[in-house]
Parts: C-alpha cells; structure tokens; sequence
C-alpha cells in the first residue's frame, strides 16, 4: 500500500487535516477515538483484573499501585473520555428525534459545558481527598 | 474515499442503530453508579479484596455489575462495527466482521463472568 492512498485522511485537502475540519467534524473525530480509547480500556481493565482475581495478595498490591496519583490521573483522564463520549453520545441521539439538528454547534457548546462542569466536579472531588498527594513514580 | 460507496447506515442496519442507542441510555445510567460508587462514595480510601466482596454480597451490585459488561461489549463492539464498516474493505466482509465481533463479545462475557466470580463468593 502507498502512503499517497492515505491522502484522504492525512493529507492537506482531506476533511480530516485540522484547519479543514469545523465542530461538527471536531465532534464526531473525538466520539470515535474516546469510543475506541473505551473498548481498549474495557479488554485492558479485564486483564488486569484476571490478574488480580489470581489471590488476594496480587489483587490488593495492584489496588495500591493504582492509588499512585499518576494512576489516578490517568484514570481520571478515562473518566474525561467517558464524559465526553456521554454528553456527545446524548447530543447525537438528540438529533436522531429530530431535535436541535439545526443547531448541532449551540447543542455541542451546551453540552460541552455539562462536560466542562461534571470535569470540574469530579477533579476537585479528588484533588481534596488528597488523592494527587505523595510520590508520583 | 470512492464516490460509490454505500452509506454506513445502510451497510450496520435499523437493529443495531436501535440497540446502539438502547444500549448507551441504560451506560449513562450504569457508568455513572459504577463510578460513583467505585471512586467517589468512599473516595481517598483504599480498595482492598474484603471493600469489593462487601460491596458484591448484594444482589443489586452483581446485577449492575454484569449488566454493565454485557451493554459494554455490545455498545463498543458495535460501535467497532460501525467504525469498521466506514472503510470498504471491511464492508466486502461484512459476514465475517460480524461473525468475528459476535464470538469475540459472547466469548469476553464469559470472561468477565468468569472472573468477577471469586469475588462474589468472597
């Protein structure tokens, strides 16, 4: 396979370089990669936990490497990708009843701002239980 | 991408769009006890064997559990399926797509069945 038959995703004309690609475009490009970053996770979160399930000792030594704050930030970070898959997931199923099609960017931004509050929320929640404090490697 | 090919939508079909959308209702739902119950109910104390064993001797838990595996593996895979069927070359194939997705996630619900187990019995 060439590298010039890729021209449509990667290239300067493709709907996909970035200085071509408008909210809608922005939107729909994220839902895929949180949603594909998602089914990753769930094969991965799987393993680990047959891992763990091994005995009792591997299962509670793997809870605490998880509780490092790196761990928890990356965590954090898929419950990011959750919320955004989420509130843009609601704004497409809103479209599929016929409401706000019309006006897909406003519904993004409002949607978006949901997004940005529960983001908000959820990182002080952990930031003040002390979860980000201590060694992070 | 070739002028000719066929719309996604027609290729993944009413049913899966159907249960594509059921499916991601009932996760919102499901996500959101998972990760507040999970992480932030008890947040900044450590999870240990005997806090998951607790928290699974109740019925409702192992359901929302289980369930919660099952509306994952149907909404990600499908939602692989789709992605997939973006792309003519997997669009040629589509029986075997769909073969290969339906044993993948029947054969993974049994997998996760399989290991939640030890920590239902405690």
């Amino acid at each position: 396979m060439k590298i010039s038959s890729f021209k449509w995703l990667f290239g300067r004309n493709s709907e996909f370089w970035p200085t071509n690609m408008k909210i809608g475009m922005w939107a729909w490009v994220g839902h895929r990669l949180t949603g594909l970053i998602l089914v990753v996770y769930v094969f991965m979160h799987l393993s680990f936990l047959t891992q763990a399930s091994l005995s009792h000792e591997d299962f509670n030594s793997l809870m605490e490497v998880t509780a490092q704050p790196l761990f928890v930030l990356m965590d954090f970070a898929l419950v990011c990708a959750v919320i955004y898959h989420a509130m843009n997931g609601f704004r497409v199923v809103l479209f599929d009843m016929g409401i706000g099609i019309r006006k897909q960017k406003l519904v993004w931004w409002i949607m978006m701002t949901f997004a940005a509050a529960l983001v908000v929320v959820g990182f002080w929640l952990l930031f003040d239980a002390g979860l980000f404090k201590g060694e992070w490697f | 991408m070739s002028e000719a090919r066929i719309a996604t939508s027609k290729v993944a079909g009413t049913w899966a769009w159907f249960f594509q959308r059921l499916s991601a209702v009932l996760l919102v739902v499901l996500l959101a006890i998972h990760i507040y119950v999970d992480h932030y109910w008890h947040v900044g104390e450590e999870i240990t064997v005997d806090s998951v064993n607790e928290r699974l001797r109740e019925v409702t838990f192992i359901a929302i559990d289980y369930s919660m595996l099952g509306m994952v593996l149907f909404h990600g895979l499908n939602g692989t399926r789709t992605v997939l069927f973006d792309f003519d070359m997997f669009v040629k194939r589509k029986k075997m797509v769909d073969r290969g997705l339906w044993i993948l996630g029947i054969a993974t619900m049994i997998w996760g069945i399989v290991i939640l187990w030890p920590f239902i019995q405690g």
